[in-house]
């Protein structure tokens, strides 16, 4: 057994007991796995290292902590829920345009932050009280919007897996919008009418409207809607006119528009909507700062190379094998950073953009899936639901839909590239 | 000009991050605001 698969499975079974047996975060448990690597491989206590390797992903870090401080915000201002109340009054006529709407307004925070628990906690839980007084059953609920944060967590401008995988094989985070566009939409328009024709029945919209929280677009006109507007102007103008608009960076549009929201809904305190946004986001910062010290662990004891050579020498079948193993890893950013990385090697033959598309989509799904089954777990505590395994097992058609999705995308990866270059 | 607005930033962030820090009473957590603090402080202080 060589030096380097030792040192790959000692790092793994350390990640594996600081997490389930001390119970540790995940981020702390990479760190310290990384730890258990270096000093396997015998290159001691790799102070060095560790730092170089928490810089891996400062720029995403910095892209969800100011994102989540301009979620809480424009949540703060009332924007949040006068859309889905004005949303749901006007569209109630048609159930499925309605359910199509509001999947993607779940999805929306993941889209602008990268977090599919962004999702569950800021736009998800606005929709489950008027979702459930349309008569839908809690799980269905929970089901509808825990695959709608995963496919937020991959919908473009922000998918953090393919920031995590690009940056394990030193791809840029170029020209994904449209495949991860393509790996998000049309899956979450089709759940969202299976999910209409199997649950959605007649309902009295008074009731539903009774129950959720009253808009304030009265009070305060059309500027409520500033913020957002600025924020998606802003990440428009730097794609479409890059010649004569100066490159921001995503972590300054998203102060500017916390800054725009001032004054045009209810009061903010911006202390407490930062302390908020930063408390509900650490969980993935921290990941972040462990993956870049894990992959900057692996590179140094040369697990890495290890993994890309026995990933190119795999034979064919079982290269879509490994892949569908990604969800089961139970954490998108584990999956991605740990199998995501070598896969693109494997798939080395393809048009490396549509399979890390496709491969985001697989750990993406990860987060649906035990141990931790994050997001059904916050999905359940949405809709009362203490048996939060009753959630995943419903979502499973939709999980299985997605990883053939995915499996499809990789497949033709190469059809699908110049398609899309094509158009 | 644009590299000071996001040392700034970073200076806001690692100001909420660092009150969230003290504030937090169980210990692993801790740990991971800490981890998180890292580069922030870092990069504030240009070492990295």
């Amino acid at each position: 057994m060589s030096i380097e698969l030792i040192t790959l499975l000692c790092m793994l079974v350390a990640f594996a007991l600081a997490v389930f047996l001390l119970k540790l975060p995940a981020g702390v448990s990479l760190m310290i796995s990384a730890v258990t690597g270096a000093l396997v491989a015998g290159e001691g206590f790799p102070v060095r290292h560790l730092v170089e390797g928490s810089f891996g992903f400062l720029d995403p870090i910095m892209i969800i902590a100011t994102a989540m401080i301009f979620m809480k915000t424009v949540e703060a201002t009332g924007a949040l829920h006068t859309i889905s109340y004005h949303m749901i009054k006007s569209l109630y006529r048609h159930p499925t345009i309605m359910m199509i709407l509001i999947t993607y307004f779940v999805m929306f925070p993941g889209m602008l932050t990268g977090l599919s628990s962004a999702c569950i906690l800021t736009t998800g839980a606005l929709v489950v009280r008027p979702l459930m007084a349309m008569g839908m059953p809690g799980i269905a609920v929970g089901s509808l919007i825990t695959m709608a944060a995963v496919f937020g967590e991959i919908a473009p401008p922000i998918c953090i897996p393919v920031m995590i995988i690009g940056g394990g094989v030193d791809m840029p985070y170029v020209g994904f919008e449209l495949p991860l566009f393509l790996a998000s939409f049309p899956l979450a328009t089709i759940t969202a009418i299976i999910i209409r024709f199997r649950y959605l029945k007649e309902f009295d919209i008074n009731e539903v409207l009774a129950k959720m929280e009253k808009p304030v677009s009265q009070k305060h006109g059309i500027k409520l809607f500033i913020p957002i507007f600025v924020v998606v102007v802003l990440l428009l103008l730097d794609r479409i006119i890059p010649q004569y608009m100066p490159h921001l960076g995503v972590p300054l549009i998203f102060l500017i528009g916390t800054l725009a929201a001032f004054g045009t809904g209810e009061k903010i305190d911006f202390y407490k909507q930062s302390s908020l946004a930063v408390k509900n986001a650490m969980p993935v910062m921290a990941i972040l700062v462990g993956v870049g010290m894990f992959i900057q662990i692996m590179t140094l004891t040369g697990v890495r190379g290890y993994l890309a050579i026995t990933a190119l020498q795999m034979p064919e079948e079982l290269k879509y094998v490994a892949g569908m193993i990604m969800p089961f890893f139970g954490s998108a950013y584990a999956a991605a950073s740990v199998v995501g990385v070598p896969l693109v090697f494997v798939f080395i033959s393809k048009n490396e953009i549509i399979v890390t598309s496709g491969l985001a989509l697989l750990a993406a799904l990860g987060d649906t899936m035990p141990p931790p089954s994050l997001l059904c777990a916050y999905a359940g505590q949405m809709v009362g639901e203490k048996n939060h395994f009753k959630i995943l097992r419903h979502s499973l058609f939709y999980i299985i839909l997605s990883m053939i999705t995915a499996f499809v995308i990789i497949y033709f990866a190469d059809g699908i590239g110049s398609a899309l270059t094509r158009y | 000009m644009l590299y000071w607005t996001y040392i700034l930033i970073l200076v806001l962030l690692t100001t909420v991050v660092g009150i969230e820090l003290f504030r937090e009473k169980e210990w692993k957590k801790q740990m991971a605001y800490v981890m998180i603090l890292i580069p922030f402080i870092l990069r504030i202080l240009q070492i990295k």
